[in-house]
């Protein structure tokens, strides 16, 4: 078996045979990361309602919905409005603190049967078993989203305790809540956040995958038929919420 | 046809693609219509250009530096509690990987689709090890199930008709199946659905890693990517040495073109970034992660003739606008990578003596260089290649002749004039309309195209006219 200092040595040792290679250099970071971001959300303070716009068009143009309510207790009608139209009740959702608000008992009321996610690490192996199988029957997924992507219509999640991977990934329809504070025009500026969220070097509360999603599941293999929802939900619900739901 | 059978020479494989009617049809209303996706992207998206060459620049800064960024990567991997493997052959990955599926116990191993691991031979070895892999991506499930190889790099099935499919499904599936692409795909899902929640094993490639973070980054359309990343207990990626990326930040630069290039979609459906293991409080994801590096021919190539090939994205938009592609598609090319970058890939990977006969499979028009997100000098790589084999005397002997000949006439005026004199004599019998239809020894050459006639009088006659003429 190849060991690291072999391989290494031989790529060192190719490296040192190049010959008159032109100068390049990666692309420019932004030297201090948090300053750069707090300056697109200063920019955004004033330019938001076109950056929602274009959201809601890419949003709209790669399959997905767009909605916009006042605040965090108008999600509920929605969110049960599109239960009832699909005839589904079973919804998990990312643990309260997470999503900005409990939204369980409001969601119960208009009858469906929400289960959020527990908040830290789970120890038992058949707790966890029994939660992944949770999520894996439900027919409806209710996240957050760390940026919402005006360029190109996507949002970024973040993974993490009270956060699951599998609740925007297993059931077949996935609502995510977002504010202004999400907003971002392009990928460019998104870029400045995953700057930020690894400048330290250390995990932090975040856990190991950050997700885009644009749109629903697709695939075109089958004689290039576009087809919705293969292995991802086959719908995705975006709400805008005006007031903000986090810190 | 199955995998192309390679004791049969390059032409005639070529022409049997050819002559299948759906083949041809298939190929033409794919890549039209990835040509015109791609267009339309680029078009409504006037920073694309100058990203394009900001992405080329990445590439050359990290291919200079590969030995800085790969030590920065696999630190960063090892921080987050990730394991880093090396492989120098096909051989050694395998070993690898097998190793971790046997101490992980696994059974069955779900796969998002990776030609790396097609490059590595992998699904073969894993059978063989007692393992089941299951191809999770729709198109390459069905030639899983045909026991076949992908015939694109983005589209692995554009060759097989929903017949074709209904068939193979219900084969497996051991009932009968419509040939309706929307029912199609709801059973692959539930099929599929049940093998990632079983599976031990998750493998995948990488579309690109990020060595400040050692985040490993996966583009999907069907979320089978996040599947395999989330729901097993063990994640192993293989990744070829050259698809390392130096930050975050260059990321999003070859995100904002890979998608566009490849399908013209925006961005891919999911893009998903995976640093290392499960972390504490996370519902879900692998214990173990593992990152295997792979050699197989690459590193070679740091100081290589074929070096420029390592910047490739595996988009596939060289193939759409190929002209030899469009007409032969990816099985004729008899090997792992298809189309203009598969012929350079190809010598990469298996030495120049593998492509004697596809480094000719190029019109060299140039139309992949405009179509690379990356603006790769495709043809300038395959001349090189050609000469190559030429000097290698693996050129057909009366290529080797007439090229040799030409070549010592054209550094001679007097006698190259000479040669046209007699030239234009001897050609008589052959001349039709001022054209060349057919010559003995080169049917080949004139059974599809006609040789223009030498003509009356040459420019270098009509030149030195013109100078005794004109005054000065």
């Amino acid at each position: 078996m190849t060991t690291r200092a072999e391989f290494m040595a031989r790529i060192r040792a190719e490296l040192g045979k190049t010959r008159g290679l032109p100068p390049a250099t990666p692309a420019r970071r932004p030297e201090r990361p948090r300053v750069e971001a707090e300056a697109i959300r200063a920019e955004l303070a004033e330019r938001w309602p076109e950056a929602l716009e274009r959201f809601r068009h890419e949003l709209e143009k790669v399959g997905g919905v767009f909605y916009r309510v006042a605040t965090l207790a108008e999600v509920v009608p929605v969110v049960a409005g599109i239960a009832r139209e699909r005839a589904a009740r079973r919804l998990v959702s990312w643990h309260a603190a997470e999503l900005g608000g409990d939204l369980g008992p409001a969601l119960t009321a208009h009858g469906l049967e929400p289960v959020a996610m527990p908040p830290g690490e789970v120890a038992s192996a058949a707790e966890r078993q029994r939660l992944r199988e949770l999520v894996a029957a439900a027919e409806l997924g209710l996240t957050g989203a760390d940026l919402a992507i005006a360029e190109t219509g996507t949002l970024v999640l973040s993974s993490g305790a009270g956060r699951p991977r599998s609740t925007s990934l297993l059931p077949p329809y996935h609502i995510a809540l977002f504010d202004r504070t999400a907003l971002v025009e392009s990928l460019a500026q998104a870029g400045v956040f995953l700057e930020l969220w690894h400048a330290d070097g250390e995990p932090g509360n975040r856990g190991a995958v950050i997700s885009f999603i644009t749109g629903p599941s697709r695939t075109a293999d089958i004689e290039l038929t576009l087809t919705r929802g293969v292995h991802g939900p086959k719908e995705v619900h975006a709400i805008f919420v005006e007031a903000p739901i986090r810190g | 046809m199955s995998q192309a059978d390679l004791s049969i020479p390059f032409r005639r494989r070529a022409g049997r693609a050819m002559e299948d009617a759906f083949l041809q049809e298939a190929l033409t209303i794919a890549t039209t219509k990835f040509i015109g996706l791609r267009r339309e992207a680029f078009d409504a998206f006037p920073e694309g250009e100058r990203l394009r060459d900001v992405a080329r620049e990445i590439k050359e800064a990290t291919l200079q530096h590969l030995d800085r960024y790969l030590e920065q990567l696999i630190g960063n991997v090892e921080r987050f509690g990730g394991r880093v493997h090396f492989a120098t052959t096909p051989a050694e990955a395998r070993a690898v990987i097998l190793e971790i599926g046997r101490r992980a116990g696994a059974r069955m191993a779900v796969k998002s689709k990776s030609m790396a691991t097609e490059e590595i031979h992998l699904n073969e070895a894993l059978e063989a090890a007692g393992i089941v892999p299951v191809e999770t991506d729709l198109g390459e499930y069905i030639i899983q199930l045909a026991h076949e190889r992908p015939s694109h790099i983005i589209a692995p099935a554009i060759h097989k008709t929903k017949g074709q499919i209904a068939d193979l499904f219900g084969k497996e599936l051991k009932r009968t199946v419509p040939a309706d692409p929307e029912a199609l795909t709801k059973l692959a899902r539930g099929e599929l659905r049940e093998k990632f929640l079983q599976a031990d094993l998750g493998i995948t490639g990488a579309n690109f890693a990020v060595a400040d973070t050692g985040t490993v980054v996966l583009v999907t359309n069907e979320g089978n990517g996040r599947m395999v990343t989330s729901l097993p207990r063990v994640h192993v990626a293989v990744m070829g040495v050259e698809k390392v990326v130096p930050s975050m930040t260059d990321l999003m630069v070859f995100l904002a073109i890979l998608a566009k290039s490849a399908t013209g979609q925006k961005l891919s459906v999911y893009t998903t970034l995976v640093q290392g293991p499960r972390r504490a409080g996370e519902l879900e994801g692998p214990e173990e992660f593992h990152l295997v590096l792979l050699d197989n021919g690459r590193v070679d190539q740091l100081a290589g003739p074929l070096r420029e090939a390592l910047d490739c994205l595996r988009c596939g938009a060289c193939l759409n606008v190929c002209p030899v592609y469009r007409q032969i598609g990816g099985h004729a090319y008899g090997h792992t990578y298809p189309g203009p970058i598969g012929i350079l890939l190809t010598a990469m990977l298996n030495g120049p003596g593998s492509v004697k006969e596809l480094a000719h499979a190029s019109s060299l028009c140039g139309a992949c260089v405009d179509a690379c997100p990356v603006r790769i000098d495709i043809p300038r790589m395959l001349i090189e290649l050609r000469r190559e084999v030429d000097e290698k005397r693996i050129a057909p002997w009366i290529e080797r002749v007439v090229f040799t000949s030409v070549g010592w006439l054209l550094a001679r005026p007097l006698l190259y004039g000479l040669a046209g004199r007699i030239a234009r004599v001897l050609q008589r019998p052959f001349v039709r309309d001022g054209a060349i239809r057919s010559l003995p020894l080169f049917g080949d050459w004139t059974r599809t195209r006609d040789l223009p006639a030498v003509a009356s009088r040459t420019f270098r006659e009509r030149w030195s006219e013109l100078e005794r003429e004109t005054p000065r």
